[in-house]
């Protein structure tokens, strides 16, 4: 059968690698991916271990690749993506790499600081030229003519002649979220003693550093005296204002200003220069780095590896212990034997036993893969235990589809999932990142089988967008019960709820042959039906599922030998579990068949009789459902009590008898096992081959045995098995309200808002036009509710039935998977 | 145009519905001629039957039905490495339908009481289904 019914067999190889060979070979194998690394120097820490100046040298040749790429990001380019198979490349050319990589990144540093001292040059030219071109012309008009006017009394400042006051001038730019500060603290600490004149540039400035452009506010301060200029001069400093020299004549601004616009051209042709090398430069960096890190990348996985194998004494050659696929074996030797020709010599692997739980090991295709997913988010399976995803492939989506079965939204789910899984090959698809998509996309196969199944199950409820559809003739006639009841229309006008009885001849016509009948959902008391009928489906479901799950217990227990499990766990379980449980299912079914509507007012109710059935009492107003059922109820509940210390007792009495049984008779066994097999015990499970199983595993185990532990780990499972079972049971109730849930919503809708919109106008035309909004709010609400909310709602809770519920029957979920070593995780 | 609550049809609105259901072709041309809800008119008119649901005929189709798939299936799933999976697949499925369609139609075999309807359904079935 195929391998996805327990995990694969996973052998310890050990490699003998010769230390010229040990790189190509540890690269030959993440390349194909077959062997998962166990760490042999884990005692010792990661900077006393052999190949730890290569791995220095690798991480440092990425940070140089991290700056490069940060350069390139920063520069608005792309790096393309790496083509063709890029191995690891030997030690040698690390260094090539080193050196190629340290000299770009050097150039493109020098070029980056030259653009940079040039963007500052420039701004600064920029900002003088502005500054003198800006018109202060009021300022200066007054400055000559006012130089010793009327004005002068008023500016005059206590103490000090007038005659030496000569205008200077202070012109600079300064920021202009600071122009209105450095105004208001010039006018409070030199007023009087100054003008100063504000005003905007007209054109906004590119920040050298940031790029951000910024419209810079330039000053002319025209003062008197030596210390209000220093004053002056401080302030402006503290404010970071750039202050330039201003010449008073107009003439010789002018020339200036004809001088920086010279200069600030041949700073621009300079500055393009630099930038058409700086975008070379770039150009070298974008063909080189890809490759590079990825060869880099793999460089340093394969050194990692390398430190995980311990040294021989010998120093000629790496011993490296790893999981491997038994299937994988010969390609891994293949593998080892190609890489190490070339250098003359012979890298080989063998197999060893191994003390310890191999890795799980379960090969998916993209189909199975996302079943297995949900198996293993619980827990990866102990080595070679049954693993319950193939089933889950069909539980899964059912269980889901009996909580949310429309046809409506099963269909459109249907569709959703297979949109997906027919453009799953587009590349646009597959590369979107989007992390909800990436979800919703990954299990495009499980909405694929959730809406199939619930198309299947939205048909026998008979809901579609809550209606009902009538594919046969309905199983009840009203015309029937009309005219035998005598329902005249003024009755029926008098009597707003009247009940069809199926007592009376005619009116009911056999079952409806697919599905609930369409009579139902007119009635006003359907609930009623429906709730009998999807709880004790409810109960039938869950009580098959259950033992369906103490049955694979049964494949766990044959394959590791533990036959005496079947006898004294399986067999008690099973009896316990269907002699009660099953019991009910009986009852309920037996009912079905049996009780007719002839005797519907003392038909005999389940409820009771099962209450009766555990305290061993009689409710006379009860009837039996058939003759004797009270003693075989008795033998039942005494059964299933009896086969509770069975099971509490049963395996740990059994493994305490053989124990001893060995102990008394050590020496005979012990030979007989050496000369039988020569190989050591494996773990209590009994995994591995077969001689294995045999009968060696238990020796050594059996020396380790304490009763104590046995006897509790029994009384544990069986207190979580019998008090299981009961709540087990009820926890499938589950599917009935949800489904309850689901069709009550889905109703709500429809009346709330279609029948509405539907009703609506008598004219064709309003009624048209009304109906497209009132259909968009439909729309989107059975999408937003009934769809997302109401599937994710059914999808927890059948993963919580497959979880708990059924995989606590069987699973123990304790494994861990392998993880080869592998570069594709590296390879994005 | 007056607006209608549409929850509760009222008398005038049984007898719109009985014109427009009047103008359907449903059953024979006895219905057409039928005068509007009077209390003889329905005693001398032939019933058309309606059709009895057989119990064995739905369970030997069914049955037949996935236990081919579920049966006979598996004998025909290609060899190849997926084999297991699909005779897996094809089992549970066959399964999981068939119980849940027996529970269905075992819940209604016999029914212990009857659908509740309103006046207006009554009226509305009585000449729609029959």
């Amino acid at each position: 059968m195929g391998s996805m019914f327990r995990s694969e067999e996973v052998a310890l190889v050990q490699l003998f690698l010769p230390t010229a060979a040990a790189y190509t070979c540890v690269s030959q194998l993440g390349e194909l991916g077959l062997v998962e690394f166990r760490d042999l120097n884990a005692s010792v820490s990661a900077f006393q271990r052999r190949f730890v100046v290569d791995v220095r040298r690798c991480e440092e040749l990425e940070k140089t690749f991290t700056f490069l790429q940060e350069e390139v990001r920063r520069a608005g380019l792309v790096l393309p993506r790496p083509e063709g198979r890029l191995p690891a490349p030997p030690p040698r050319d690390l260094l090539r790499i080193q050196e190629e990589t340290e000299r770009l990144a050097q150039e493109l540093r020098d070029v980056r600081g030259n653009q940079q001292s040039l963007r500052v040059q420039l701004h600064q030219l920029q900002l003088h030229a502005a500054v003198l071109g800006q018109g202060h012309g009021p300022q200066l008009a007054t400055a000559h003519t006012y130089g010793a006017s009327e004005r002068t009394p008023l500016l005059q400042a206590p103490g000090g002649p007038h005659q030496d006051l000569r205008v200077n001038f202070v012109a600079g730019a300064v920021e202009p979220h600071k122009a209105p500060a450095l105004e208001r603290l010039l006018w409070r600490a030199c007023r009087g003693f100054l003008i100063a004149s504000f005003s905007e540039l007209e054109r906004p400035l590119e920040h050298p550093v940031t790029g951000e452009p910024a419209t810079w506010m330039t000053f002319l301060i025209s003062y008197w005296g030596e210390q209000i200029g220093q004053k002056i001069r401080k302030i402006t400093d503290c404010f970071h204002c750039h202050v330039f020299p201003f010449l008073e004549q107009e003439e010789a601004r002018r020339a200036a200003l004809q001088q920086l616009q010279q200069q600030s051209q041949e700073m621009q042709e300079v500055l393009g220069e630099t930038e058409r090398f700086l975008s070379q430069v770039l150009g070298r960096v974008q063909q080189l780095l890809p490759p590079a890190q990825v060869q880099v990348r793999k460089m340093k996985a394969v050194y990692l590896a390398l430190n995980q194998c311990s040294v021989s004494t010998t120093h000629k050659c790496l011993i490296a212990e790893a999981w491997c696929a038994t299937r994988d074996l010969p390609a891994l030797q293949e593998a080892l034997r190609d890489s190490s020709a070339e250098e003359g010599v012979s890298a080989v692997a063998h197999r060893i036993p191994s003390r310890d739980m191999p890795p799980t090991l379960i090969r998916t295709n993209r189909f199975t893969a996302s079943f297995q997913g949900i198996v293993d988010s619980y827990g990866v399976g102990r080595y070679q235990e049954v693993n319950p995803a193939p089933y889950t492939i069909i539980t899964f989506p059912f269980l889901f589809a009996v909580m949310f079965g429309d046809v409506g939204h099963g269909l459109l789910m249907f569709l959703f999932a297979l949109a997906m899984v027919l453009a799953e090959n587009r590349p646009a698809v597959k590369a979107a990142q989007n992390e909800i998509w990436q979800t919703f996309f990954g299990g495009r196969y499980l909405l694929l089988l959730m809406g199939l199944f619930s198309v299947y199950t939205g048909f026998i409820y008979n809901e579609c967008f809550s209606r009902a559809s009538s594919i046969f003739p309905s199983g009840w006639s009203v015309a029937a019960m009309a005219n035998q009841s005598g329902w005249s229309d003024a009755f029926l006008a008098q009597h707003t709820m009247l009940t069809l009885d199926p007592n009376v001849t005619g009116v009911f016509l056999g079952p409806y042959p697919f599905g609930i009948d369409p009579i139902w959902s007119l009635a006003a008391n359907h609930l009623s039906f429906l709730n009998s009928f999807k709880m004790k489906m409810s109960v039938i479901l869950g009580v098959v599922h259950m033992a369906f799950g103490v049955v694979l217990g049964v494949f766990n227990h044959m394959h590791f030998g533990q036959r005496h499990r079947l006898l004294l766990e399986t067999l008690p379980e099973l009896t316990f579990l269907l002699g009660l449980f099953g019991y009910l299912v009986f009852l309920v079914i037996y009912k079905w068949l049996h009780v007719s509507a002839a005797s519907a007012a003392s038909a005999p109710s389940i409820l009771i009789h099962f209450i009766n059935m555990f305290l061993f009492s009689h409710s006379p107003t009860n009837r039996p459902l058939y003759p004797q059922q009270e003693v075989v109820q008795a033998m039942l509940v005494v059964l299933a009590l009896a086969m509770v210390p069975v099971l509490l007792l049963g395996t740990p009495l059994h493994l305490l008898c053989r124990h001893r049984r060995r102990r008394r008779r050590p020496t005979g066994r012990k030979e007989d096992k050496a000369g039988l097999l020569g190989l050591p015990d494996a773990s209590v499970n009994g995994w591995g081959s077969d001689e294995e199983k045999a009968g060696g595993l238990e020796d050594e185990q059996e020396a380790e045995l304490v009763p104590s532990e046995v006897f509790m780990h029994q009384a544990i499972h069986t207190i979580e098995f019998c008090l299981g079972c009961i709540s087990n049971t009820a926890s499938y109730l589950r599917l009935w309200a949800l489904s309850l849930a689901h069709a009550q919503l889905s109703e709500v809708l429809w009346a709330m808002v279609m029948r509405i919109g539907l009703g609506l106008g008598r004219e064709v035309g309003v009624a048209a036009v009304v109906l497209v909004p009132i259909f968009a709010a439909f729309a989107v609400m059975t999408v937003a509710i009934l769809l997302v909310m109401e599937g994710l709602s059914a999808f927890l809770h059948a993963l919580r039935l497959h979880w708990v519920e059924f995989q606590n029957k069987f699973y123990s979920g304790t494994g861990y998977k392998l993880s080869p070593f592998t570069f594709a995780a590296t390879d994005d | 145009v007056r607006v209608r609550k549409p929850a509760r049809l009222t008398a005038s609105g049984a007898r719109l519905l009985w014109r427009m259901l009047s103008a359907l072709p449903s059953g024979g041309p006895e219905n057409l001629q039928r005068p509007p809800l009077g209390p003889s008119s329905r005693l001398g008119i032939p019933r058309p039957a309606m059709t009895a649901h057989s119990f064995a005929l739905p369970v030997i189709i069914f049955t037949t039905f996935w236990g081919l798939i579920g049966i006979a299936g598996p004998w025909f799933v290609p060899k190849g490495p997926n084999r297991g999976v699909i005779i897996t697949m094809l089992v549970a499925t066959a399964v999981c339908c068939y119980l849940f369609w027996l529970i269905a139609i075992l819940a209604q075999l016999n029914p212990l009481f009857g659908p509740q309807l309103k006046n207006e359904t009554i009226w509305y079935v009585r000449f729609l289904w029959e």
